[in-house]
């Protein structure tokens, strides 16, 4: 259970929300010896709550407060109120993630220096570099209990039959395969079982084998006496005195009262739509344009990846579900070759879903997905394989979270509206992935190849960006506001650009940085 | 093809005879155990069973899948539901000269589908029927989809790892 803390105790950080990256600040902070409060906006949920059940777990856990999605793309067209596919609860989205814990590349923090000023797009450099991080990620790892990594020395978890189909097409083509860096046990772990392969990690892991802060982080947390999670608590507003320092939260209790919460420093954990959504909400008279965004940058910038999904279809059966959603990984692509007519690369995650989840997105939006052709590729489900394409996604200024002028939500805050569209860049190297995973697939012959659109995003990132000038960032190397000293962002809207990798680990890694940074400056009475 | 039922009831003589042994005995005689809404209206159902078949074409999925899947939307919307279906004849014999259900080939009733695909009519009967027939864990056998495995302790000891003989 939480310890309680009082609400006028001014000595706290207070942390929004409880997922890879404010989950794993309260309990990096704790184990210091540094007391926090996490406000969590999400019910908490127990390991009996996790079913093997698509649906059944979307609809109890996805974060489904009202949100407009607009932009010329299908997805806007498919899922208007959908832009994200993230979780409200205690864990935030490391209930649903894949437990893919991949290392960004090294040019990845450097796009701009690489590929000079590319028209239309608002692309940085970030202001730490791969060197920088190399000694957070191998922590991040250890702590997290990625297989197949130095960190950890755990064994990857055998190659699925849904892999080794995907393996024997990339060597027919000759495409650099492997298995995937999962953050999933393969062994037992920091008390936790190994993988079962039960095949619904993104649903919840029944057996705890996959890291969430759900069951690592927070407990964990908790269990020093220097932590008190609030489930059901939904911030509405950073308050800050004259001097523009930070000064608490004011939040909807799990009662529907407003409370208000002091805090010695705020850290901001909400993922890439809620957090620059607080920021702006947070709008006063000293900071007009919002919170923390004297650049302008605030809600920028938003980033999902390059998505979209290829799923072909075979004479023989292959049972892609009797897998680890993602057993493999086709990383030929990943490296930033503008040759291909694309800066930025891509993976090809071997990725599968369930029936149900396949016919939804198979041909998503409510007039697409029927008929004679959509029936026969369903009758193939057991004899598919598949890739989704996950993509470095250039920042756009124009991509941005921004506030409905007259919706509200059920707090009475305005609607957070997600403009998102491609860039010419993002089109080339979604096409690009379609076409070599069409090549990897027919080589082993496919009957016939499905190209998916993207569905609503999980990764979700850069709308509170790092970088190195405070006129072009909202925050600093650790996720510290350059305008307000006491406020930091510790999640995945810190991203300065999106890399190709899956983002949870990176945010892990920034995150362990970031603590040691505040117990530092802590320490110090700087803070 | 699936055999129209041959009952002649109509909605409201149906509605006359009450307790489940009526429902239940023509169920199992006439109609396979049709639902209830689909036994009083068996006119209507016969058509929304063509829709449906044609929405999502599984010649071994039973009738009555299709139309279990429509109850929510029938017990919720049916004066809609019939007017969609109204409209969809309508459209048929102005381009066919004949009901929806009467258009021989499947290529030309999708075709006419294609036009109302936008139509909240039809997202709603398609969503009601992807919930039913592939969210189904009764049908899931036909697709050879697994479903839950936790209770059975996963894949890790039920061939995750097979070989795939075909490569």
């Amino acid at each position: 259970m939480s310890r309680q803390f009082d609400l006028n105790d001014d000595s706290l950080v207070v942390i929004i929300g409880s997922g890879a990256g404010g989950g794993t600040l309260a309990n990096e902070l704790a184990q210091k010896g540094i007391r926090s409060v996490v406000l969590e906006a999400g019910k908490r949920f127990t390991m009996e709550d996790i079913e093997n059940d698509e649906w059944g777990m979307f609809n109890k856990i996805s974060w489904l407060d009202q949100r407009n999605l607009v932009g010329p793309s299908r997805l806007a067209e498919d899922f208007p109120n959908l832009p994200a596919w993230i979780v409200k609860g205690v864990g935030g989205s490391t209930i649903h993630w894949a437990g893919v814990a991949m290392r960004f590349q090294e040019h990845e923090f450097k796009m701009k220096t690489l590929n000079g000023e590319i028209a239309g797009a608002n692309v940085e450099d970030w202001p730490l570099s791969l060197e920088d991080l190399e000694p957070y990620y191998a922590l991040a790892e250890k702590k997290m209990g990625v297989c197949g990594t130095e960190a950890t020395g755990m064994p990857f978890h055998g190659k699925s039959t849904h892999y080794q189909v995907i393996e024997a097409g990339a060597n027919r083509v000759g495409a650099r395969c492997e298995q995937a860096h999962l953050a999933i046990n393969t062994v037992p772990f920091d008390g936790r079982a190994p993988c079962q392969v039960t095949g619904f990690c993104m649903q919840g892991c029944r057996f705890g084998a996959k890291w969430s802060t759900m069951y690592t982080e927070i407990p964990k947390a908790e269990a020093t006496g220097n932590v008190e999670v609030r489930p059901n608590c939904m911030a509405l507003k950073i308050e800050h005195d004259r001097d523009g320092k930070a000064t608490g939260v004011l939040y909807a209790d799990a009662d529907g009262e407003v409370q208000f919460q002091k805090a010695r420093i705020v850290a901001v954990a909400a993922n890439s739509i809620e957090s620059p959504r607080l920021l702006l909400n947070s709008a006063s008279s000293l900071f007009p344009d919002g919170l923390a965004n004297s650049s302008g940058q605030v809600g920028k910038n938003y980033m999902t990846h390059v998505t979209g999904g290829s799923y072909a279809e075979f004479d023989h059966p292959v049972h892609m579900e009797r897998s680890t959603v993602v057993p493999g990984i086709v990383t030929e692509w990943e490296d930033n070759d503008p040759s291909r007519g694309h800066v930025g690369g891509y993976e090809l995650e071997a990725l599968h879903l369930g029936l149900p989840f396949m016919a939804a997105f198979l041909d998503p939006g409510a007039a697409n997905g029927w008929g004679r052709q959509f029936a026969r590729s369903m009758e193939n489900y057991s004899r598919m394989a598949g890739f989704w394409i996950c993509g470095e996604d250039l920042a756009l200024e124009s991509n941005r979270i921004t506030l409905h002028p007259t919706k509200k939500d059920q707090y009475g805050l305005p609607v957070p509206v997600v403009h998102k569209a491609d860039h010419d860049n993002d089109t080339r190297m979604r096409n690009h992935a379609y076409r070599m995973s069409r090549e990897l697939f027919s080589a082993i012959g496919a009957r016939h190849v499905n190209d998916l659109p993207p569905y609503p995003a999980s990764h979700n990132m850069g709308t509170n960006r790092m970088h190195a000038k405070a006129q072009d960032g909202v925050v600093n190397q650790w996720g510290q506001s350059h305008d307000i000293d006491n406020l930091f962002i510790s999640d995945g809207s810190q991203f300065t650009s999106s890399g190709t990798e899956n983002p949870t680990l990176t945010i892990v890694a920034l995150t362990i940085r970031q603590a040691e940074y505040i117990a530092e400056r802590m320490t110090r009475g700087e803070l | 093809m699936t055999a129209s039922p041959r009952v002649t009831l109509s909605r409201r003589r149906f509605l006359t005879l009450t307790g489940a042994l009526t429902a239940g005995s023509l169920a199992m005689s006439a109609a396979g155990l049709w639902p209830r809404w689909a036994l009083a209206e068996p006119d209507l159902a016969s058509r929304l069973l063509r829709l449906g078949r044609d929405i999502y074409p599984h010649e071994a999925i039973e009738d009555r899948h299709y139309l279990e899947s429509l109850t929510p939307l029938l017990e919720k919307e049916r004066d809609e539901i019939a007017a969609g279906l109204n409209d969809l004849d309508r459209r048929a014999r102005a381009a066919h000269g004949s009901d929806y259900a009467g258009i021989e080939s499947g290529a030309e009733r999708e075709t006419l589908l294609r036009k109302i695909q936008h139509t909240p009519f039809f997202a709603k009967v398609k969503g009601n029927l992807m919930m039913g027939i592939y969210n189904n864990p009764a049908l899931w056998p036909e697709f050879g989809y697994g479903g839950s495995s936790w209770e059975q302790g996963g894949y890790l000891h039920r061939g995750f790892d097979a070989t795939p003989d075909w490569l």
